[in-house]
């Protein structure tokens, strides 16, 4: 294979959400090549630029936003994409961090106090994974203090918090007042999500937005992106 | 009441699955995920732990938005007073599917299997759906029983009632919850349980009672 192909191979195998080679993909001819895995691999041990082979995985994780909005994709099609990604960025971790280079950014994300409800979650953080940013899942039914401590101690640029119900979304209003009390508002971005969340509640309690869903979070985080570079 | 006999008839709605995955009605599944909802499906006997719990309780009146019901309960809820004055009883109820199945979603999300994981969930949350008719179906035959009809079930954070009021459906029950917990907040756990009314009375008056068509929030998952 040469390293024309194993980007190419790689951008397609994100697009049919293989993982590794023992996954059938949305192509059934593919089970028994190659996934994103071997071909992450592989890419490294033929030195191929670091850069190309995340380009590669952003380019495939694009297509597979169209097909979702298209409605070609659904929710489980996006999420084996998303985790054959999400596994690449494990292997080119500590390669990252060894040449320094940036991730798009950190993000925490958090199901408030009182609340377990964890799917949504899971799925945004998987995304956003997949999505290039760097993901630090606190879990469910998440003390106030602790979601601020992690504010405080590990400076992520973005705060996702999720909740299933009215009784138990306002948990998210007092996560941002203690940020306000404790000078970490204007460090850390904040986005909200949910069934029962909506843009007028993120008005209300002053998150600074409402994400519908995974990919909403992601255009969302990208104009944020944007406003800083710009 | 912890019911086996139910569990081995446990039938999903594989239709429904995709639907509530955001499939709607023409969406096509591929092969893998067609298959994994299949497997699940078939093999949801062994996951769910179905328990529930109802009691009938008399109306002892209905005032504005308020409704008086027998042991200091009170159901405050334009939706629901316009039903239960119609009605001569209310059956309250609580079900679950239980718990383990949310234990192996949360499971498998750790193990970043997360396609697993979301179909499972979705799984789940229909086989609450399924076993929230089997209840209506026996509250229906008590009715039967008596000469009357029942209406359709309601819960607490649909329509104008309030997630809050949870707390006035846990009093009804009494002691007897089908092994459901309400926290502070209001949130039942297990997490896929149902709590709600049906409303029995003359059947020609309580089974045509629908508040849907005149209701403004048109994108409701609850729409009739
Ligand atoms: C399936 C479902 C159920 C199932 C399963 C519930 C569960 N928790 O597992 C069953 C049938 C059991 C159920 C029960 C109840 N439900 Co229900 N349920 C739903 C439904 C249809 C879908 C929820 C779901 O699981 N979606 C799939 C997951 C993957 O999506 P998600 O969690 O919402 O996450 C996505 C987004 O919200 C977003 N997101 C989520 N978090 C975050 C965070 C960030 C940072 C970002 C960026 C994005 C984001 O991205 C995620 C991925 O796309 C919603 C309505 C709806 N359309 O959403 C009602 C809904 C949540 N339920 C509702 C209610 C009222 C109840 C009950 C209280 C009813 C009752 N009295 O029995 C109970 C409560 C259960 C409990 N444990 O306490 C109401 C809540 C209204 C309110 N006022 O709070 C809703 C909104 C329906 C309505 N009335 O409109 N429910």
């Amino acid at each position: 294979m040469t390293e024309g192909d194993i980007i190419v191979r790689l951008k397609e195998n994100v697009i049919q959400g293989r993982k590794n080679q023992d996954e059938e993909g949305i192509d059934e001819k593919l089970s028994g090549t190659p996934g994103v895995v071997e071909l992450t691999r592989l890419a490294l041990e033929k030195k191929i630029l670091l850069e190309e082979i995340i380009n590669a995985l952003t380019a495939g994780m694009t297509v597979v936003g169209e097909k979702y909005s298209s409605k070609e994709y659904f929710i489980p099609d996006m999420l084996a994409s998303a985790e054959a990604v999400g596994e690449a960025m494990e292997i080119l971790k500590p390669i990252l961090e060894a040449a320094n280079v940036e991730t798009k950014g950190k993000f925490a994300i958090a199901t408030v106090q009182g609340d377990i409800h964890d799917i949504g979650k899971n799925i945004v953080a998987i995304l956003l994974r997949g999505a290039g940013y760097e993901v630090n899942d606190l879990g469910t039914d998440v003390p106030t203090e602790k979601i601020v401590d992690f504010v405080k101690k590990e400076s992520p640029d973005y705060l996702g918090l999720s909740a299933l119900l009215t009784t138990t979304m306002t948990e998210m209003g007092v996560v941002i007042e203690a940020l306000k009390d404790s000078g970490l508002r204007d460090r850390v971005k904040v986005l909200i999500g949910g069934a029962a969340v909506s843009d007028e509640y993120a008005q209300e309690i002053g998150a600074d937005a409402y994400c519908v869903d995974g990919f909403h979070a992601i255009k969302v985080l990208d104009s944020f992106q944007q406003a800083k570079t710009s | 009441m912890s019911t086996s006999s139910i569990r081995n008839e446990f039938d999903i709605d594989t239709e429904q699955v995709f639907n509530r995955m955001g499939y709607g009605t023409d969406g096509v599944p591929s092969a893998r995920v067609e298959s994994l909802v299949r497997e699940y499906a078939d093999n949801i006997c062994h996951l769910v732990e179905p328990s529930y719990s109802y009691v009938i309780r008399d109306i002892n009146s209905v005032r504005g938005s308020r409704v008086f019901i027998e042991g200091s309960v009170i159901f405050r809820s334009n939706v629901i007073a316009r039903l239960l004055e119609r009605c001569q009883k209310v059956a309250v109820f609580v079900l679950t599917v239980g718990g383990r199945l949310g234990e192996v979603v949360h499971q498998l999300s750790g193990d970043g299997l997360m396609v697993q994981a979301a179909v499972l969930d979705a799984i789940g949350s229909d086989a609450a759906e399924t076993l929230a008719h089997v209840v209506q179906d026996i509250v229906g035959k008590e009715a039967e029983a008596d000469g009357l009809g029942i209406s359709q079930r309601f819960s607490p954070g649909y329509c104008d009632w309030r997630v809050s009021q949870q707390r006035m459906v846990f009093r009804a029950m009494g002691s007897d919850t089908a092994g459901v917990r309400l926290t502070d907040g209001c949130l039942m756990i297990p997490q896929k349980s149902i709590s709600g009314i049906i409303g029995i009375g003359p059947a020609d008056k309580v089974e045509s009672y629908n508040p849907c068509p005149t209701c403004e929030k048109r994108d409701c998952v609850g729409r009739r």
